[in-house]
């Protein structure tokens, strides 16, 4: 588009022939008083708001929906301009009720503010107001419906970003009210988003309800590690507690949306359950102790356990720091230790995925086409199947590899359910296929994979589109083929010249990566360090029941008599008490400072936002003082940006790219376990409101009628402590759980 | 919850539109709907509509109730549609439409107690040369007096 010039209250500003008036404005800082406009959505122009003086028309315009033209001259603040803004204002409070003072909006009200800007003081409107009833549309969102000025945000947001239409407009003139269809509640994973564009206190925060005026509060820049997007938050806190949290705008990260998993998992910062004191076992038996007396329990209980280096362990979750990750594996080499490992949900780590992402978050959107293997995206990555949305929405045709049908948001292509015994030779074939139709030659390895149609139209969409992607999800991590299927894919992105995204492991696990907390030479991962009966363990934020692949097997091995258990944890919990020797209270999320890796291998660090409650401290401090306690060298840090520096001036590659193939189809039936969106992690565990949703009550095994039959099961049983869902959208010999083991309590 | 014979017609309807455009059939779709039950809408109905064109259920909502052709609630044998716009009600719908519920025995909006009528206030029909009016099924009755509706009304059946 051609620059042009055009004059904005006489000066000339320079712009895009065709760009909306208020985007100009906007970005000159020239304030235009909006409702309905958002930047993110379509425009709606019916709040008319933002009318502006255009010298040449005979009324005045929208600024959000006029088109800029070489020459256009605007008044923002003539008369004309701010006769109309005020009339417009005066309309729109005719039906608002002006209840600022119970209105959890009040202090942050757009309405509020653009009344006192161009609102008149006294109202001429003496005749009766409406009122609208509200419906309960669940556990995240109150609905104030009076005060709704139907500037239909949350319902183009449902429409057009979370890619379910939930909210509408029913009825028309005076009845006309903003309302969801049926009264199940909202569904989305995004739903927390209308309460930001919500410009009234229609839609507020329910967890934040009555609880403070947003003046009140300290908004502090922070990072979500649920998943592997790191979304852009301000923590909001009030007198040392997270009050609650909302999007920050990063056009690179989360745009300017949140999950609603990153937006009230604060709730379980504050859990009954938070371990909050140091603890020792003194024959048998817990003791409150202080800190010194703890750490001193620690040192002396490792300087007797472990009688050669390799009989130590570390492992952590994959929500530890950047840092933390950091700080552990330095203290276990420091002791001469290699045993050092986060992937507690890999079957077999010899066979598991190993493939490194090349593609930007803001670069999903620009693909035009994407094939998802293993992954329920939507629940899984919410931001990052936002962008796939966005790229389908613009054209791209995405293809799905699954062994259950999953609803996705946008319009599949092709969906292919397939049992994950034949996903290997599934992705043969389409290796085939590539390889085949380029007259390249085949491997011996892809000797007997046939070329089927599928796997023949798969291919050409790959072959065929400039800019496609291969995106490979957590269901195939303990795949009885998952090296294979890590390697075919490596194959195929290079022939087919795809890029790769590889959300197999979630949470903070590129930070694992790049702190290098992973075994070196000679160290024992998780697997072999639980089997190999190791003497002594540091464990970072360990809950084993949920963690581990092997939990049963951990579990026993961790409470082995002889072997000494110290169990850094936020969350008190039955299982750890009963192994550990000694537990140490850290911070949880937003208590600490540290850095979040995404997928991309973006580092974003952040600073706590509240101190972390009673006596638990920031587990790197935890770590440095241990270091400290156990004479290593090299721990002197002030804070923990000097570990991040020093973690970036290190460099771990290793990318071991195998031509191990096997494609041969393994029997029997395939247990696909997977923890449910709402309790990925011990926070989100923990978090109340969130497991009042409909997606915080997922929680059950499904597999077909076959493969029930097979495993003499019927509806009503359970499977792995789960309820069984009989669905013939789950592939034949394949189990699909979805655990969902939340802890219920007072938050 | 939709027939087959609706199923025929509301295909017919979105036949005349783009291939992708199946939501443009929903008024029709509505009506077709409407009709074989029993002259009103429920959420289920609504929903089948939507199921039906590919849409959100919402959205096929949006426009059931935005029309005041589409009935919410169960209505009479016949709908007695009255006329109180600007034209009418200079005429004198007002006391008309007081006169015709007291003579049925129902406030507008319900049915009477045999299930034979109900009277529904509505915009503008287009006939304010014969205000005040109301319609009955096709039909228009213009110029309306008390002595006139109690006649049009006993003849009802």
């Amino acid at each position: 588009m051609a620059d042009i010039e055009i004059e904005i209250d006489g000066n000339i500003i320079n712009a895009k022939a065709g760009e909306m008036l208020i985007a100009v404005t906007d970005r000159e800082g020239i304030s235009v008083p909006r409702f309905c406009y958002h930047k993110k959505l379509s425009i709606a122009a019916n709040c008319r708001m933002c009318l502006v003086d255009v010298e040449g028309a005979p009324k005045p315009q929208p600024a959000c929906s006029t088109p800029i033209s070489d020459g256009m001259k605007i008044h923002t603040q003539n008369d004309k301009a701010k006769a109309s803004q005020k009339a417009v204002m005066e309309f729109l409070l005719i039906n608002h009720p002006l209840d600022c003072p119970i209105c959890d909006q009040g202090g942050e009200c757009e309405l509020q503010d653009v009344a006192m800007d161009h609102g008149s003081d006294v109202s001429r409107f003496t005749e009766g107001k409406r009122i609208v009833a509200d419906s309960d549309i669940g556990a995240l969102i109150q609905t104030d419906m009076t005060r709704c000025i139907h500037c239909t945000r949350c319902v183009r947001f449902g429409a057009e970003v979370a890619g379910i239409m939930e909210m509408g407009g029913t009825g028309r003139g005076e009845d006309m009210k903003i309302e969801p269809f049926l009264a199940e509640g909202i569904q989305s994973e995004l739903s927390g988003n209308m309460i930001d564009v919500c410009p009234v206190g229609a839609l507020t925060s329910k967890p934040f309800r009555y609880e403070l005026r947003s003046w009140q509060m300290n908004a502090v820049s922070n990072v979500a590690r649920h998943d592997l997007v790191g979304s852009n938050i301000y923590t909001q806190t009030y007198k040392g507690r997270v009050k609650r949290i909302v999007a920050k705008d990063n056009e690179s990260v989360n745009e300017t949306w949140i999950s609603d998993r990153d937006r009230f998992s604060y709730e379980g910062l504050s859990h009954e359950n938070r371990l909050l004191v140091p603890k020792i076992k003194v024959e048998g038996a817990w003791q409150e102790v202080e800190w010194n007396v703890a750490l001193d329990f620690a040192v002396r209980g490792l300087e007797k356990n472990v009688r050669q280096a390799d009989q130590l362990g570390a492992l952590s979750s994959n929500t530890a720091t950047l840092e933390e990750f950091y700080l552990l594996q330095k203290i276990l080499r420091g002791t001469g230790s290699e045993n050092i490992d986060h992937r507690l949900n890999v079957k077999d780590i010899d066979n598991t995925i190993s493939l490194e992402s090349n593609i930007k978050l803001a670069g999903l959107e620009g693909v035009d086409h994407a094939l998802v293997i293993g992954s329920n995206l939507r629940l899984e990555q919410p931001m990052i199947n936002h962008r796939l949305r966005k790229a389908s929405l613009s054209g791209a045709s995405i293809d799905v590899i699954n062994a259950m049908a999953f609803d996705f948001n946008y319009r599949i292509n092709s969906e292919n359910i397939i049992a994950p015994n034949q996903t290997a030779l599934t992705l043969a074939s389409i290796l085939k296929s590539v390889l085949k139709s380029a007259h390249t030659e085949v491997p011996e390895y892809l000797g007997n994979a046939e070329v089927t149609e599928i796997a023949t139209q798969l291919a050409n969409q790959l072959t065929d589109s400039d800019n496609s992607v291969i995106i490979l999800g957590e269901h195939v991590i303990n795949n009885p083929q998952a090296l294979s299927i890590s390697n075919l894919i490596s194959e195929i992105a290079q022939k087919t010249n795809s890029t790769i995204l590889n959300v197999s492991a979630t949470a903070n696990s590129m930070a694992a990566g790049l702190a290098h907390f992973v075994p070196g030479k000679g160290g024992l991962d998780v697997n072999a360090m639980l089997a190999a009966n190791l003497n002594a363990y540091i464990l970072l934020d360990i809950y084993p029941q949920y963690d581990f692949h092997h939990s049963v097997q951990a579990i026993e091995a961790l409470s082995n008599d002889d072997t000494f258990v110290i169990s850094l944890n936020s969350f008190k919990d039955d299982v750890v008490s009963e192994y550990s020797d000694v537990l140490l209270p850290i911070a949880s999320f937003y208590e600490t400072s540290g850095s979040h890796v995404n997928v991309e291998g973006k580092v974003q660090s952040f600073t706590a936002a509240v101190n972390a409650p009673s006596d638990a401290k920031p587990a790197w401090k935890v770590l440095k003082v241990l270091a400290d306690l156990l004479e290593l060298p090299g721990f002197h840090y002030a804070d923990s940006m000097q570990v991040t520096s020093e973690i970036m001036h290190k460099s771990y590659k290793q990318h071991v790219h195998d031509e191990n193939i096997d494609i041969t189809v393994k029997r029997g039936v395939n247990v696909i376990w997977q923890k449910s969106p709402y309790a990925v992690d011990v926070l989100s565990r923990h978090a109340v409101s969130l497991q009042d949703t409909k997606i915080g009550q997922i929680n059950s095994a499904s597999m077909n009628k076959a493969t029930a039959k097979k495993l003499e099961i019927t509806q009503g049983d359970n499977y792995l402590g789960v309820p069984v869902s009989i669905s013939e959208s789950v592939a034949n010999s394949c189990v699909f759980v979805n655990a969902n083991h939340a802890i219920r309590g007072q938050s | 919850m939709i027939s087959t014979t609706a199923k025929k017609q509301i295909d017919n309807w979105i036949a005349k539109y783009p291939t992708d455009r199946k939501s443009s059939a929903v008024m029709e779709a509505l009506k077709i709907v409407q009709a074989e039950n029993e002259n009103s809408l429920t959420p289920e109905a609504i929903q089948a509509v939507a199921d039906y064109l590919d849409m959100p259920g919402i959205s096929v909502a949006e426009v059931a109730t935005f029309y005041e052709n589409y009935n919410h609630r169960p209505v009479g044998k016949h709908t007695i549609r009255f006329c109180h716009n600007i034209s009418c009600m200079l005429n004198g719908s007002d006391d008309l439409i007081a006169h015709l519920e007291k003579k049925l025995g129902v406030k507008t909006g319900e049915v009477t107690k045999d299930g034979l009528i109900n009277v529904k206030k509505v915009e503008c029909l287009g006939a304010c040369v014969g205000a005040p009016m109301f319609q009955i099924g096709d039909q228009y009755y213009e110029n309306l007096t008390a002595d006139k509706i109690d006649e049009i009304v006993d003849g009802l059946k």
